[in-house]
């Protein structure tokens, strides 16, 4: 059966996916986002706009495109999405 | 335990945003407050009222606190199962499918409860069997043990007298202490309020 994601869950494996640096470069480029957290190309660019402007993402200017790397707050806030996920698992609720 | 369990998913749910958090807070919260106007039905009776049995009209209110509980955990699993992609069934509109034949307020709204309680070990019992997480094994004994205490409570009305409340009591006690299992997981020292997020 395919899972329905909720747009929490999304946003958190989208955060989790800007934590890995993948070159030597800072951040983390759209494709590496798009395959990893599985969105479309449209659908996150509408949810990478919102995380920048809530400060949970900061986009970091390289030589051919935007990457986006993790903030501060944005860390916090992954931390406390992994704990409240565990928790809503534990009552066998998707968070 | 039931409003301690409350205050963790409203910490969640202020971190988050995410309802089931919200949902979940309501439960906890609603079955907190439900035992507590019992426990309190029962002082008022021992101190003041003397008549050694508690009110009516306050047990009524107390497992009617505790049925819009159990309602929320229910209505959790039922969007999970039923309709994981309707916006309006993930906001108010589902409710959860049973089958009531008392006469009584009181012992309607323990039908229900038994019912929701019911329901709810299920789910969640089914949700182990897919994940295997031992604390999700203890929640959903906790709400069977809440269910059978409801259960053995409707019983003590066909038999008083007996030791039969008493024994809800108790095993509804322990299903709550089994059901607050998950929260011992929580390291409450890294969880903070956040306005900015």
């Amino acid at each position: 059966m395919v899972e329905h994601r909720t747009q929490i869950k999304i946003v958190g494996e989208i955060l989790d996916t800007a934590t890995h640096e993948i070159d030597e470069y800072e951040g983390t480029t759209i494709t590496h986002i798009i395959r990893n957290a599985n969105i479309s190309h449209g659908r996150l660019s509408r949810i990478l706009n919102n995380l920048v402007s809530q400060g949970l993402l900061e986009q970091v200017n390289s030589k051919k495109s935007y990457r986006y790397k993790i903030s501060p707050s944005g860390r916090e806030f992954l931390a406390a999405y992994k704990t409240f996920r565990e928790f809503s698992d534990d009552f066998g609720l998707t968070i | 335990m039931g409003v301690v369990i409350g205050i963790i998913s409203y910490i969640g749910f202020k971190n988050t945003g995410s309802p089931t958090l919200f949902r979940l807070s309501i439960a906890f919260f609603a079955i907190g407050i439900g035992f507590g106007i019992l426990a309190t039905g029962f002082v008022l009776d021992d101190f003041i009222f003397k008549t050694g049995d508690i009110n009516r009209g306050i047990t009524t209110l107390g497992v009617a606190s505790q049925v819009i509980g159990y309602w929320f955990i229910a209505f959790s699993h039922t969007i999970r199962t039923f309709f994981p992609k309707s916006r309006y069934f993930r906001s108010i509109g589902a409710i959860p499918l049973f089958l009531v034949s008392f006469n009584y307020i009181e012992n309607i709204l323990r039908a229900i409860s038994f019912i929701l309680l019911v329901y709810g070990a299920i789910e969640t019992m089914i949700s182990y069997i897919q994940g295997r997480k031992k604390t999700t094994l203890f929640v959903a004994i906790g709400l069977g043990l809440l269910g059978f205490g409801e259960f053995i409570g409707w019983y003590s009305f066909v038999f008083p007298e007996t030791v039969l409340y008493a024994s809800s009591i108790i095993i509804k006690i322990g299903g709550l202490i089994a059901v607050g299992i998950p929260v011992l997981k929580i390291p409450l020292r890294k969880i903070s309020f956040d306005e900015n997020l």
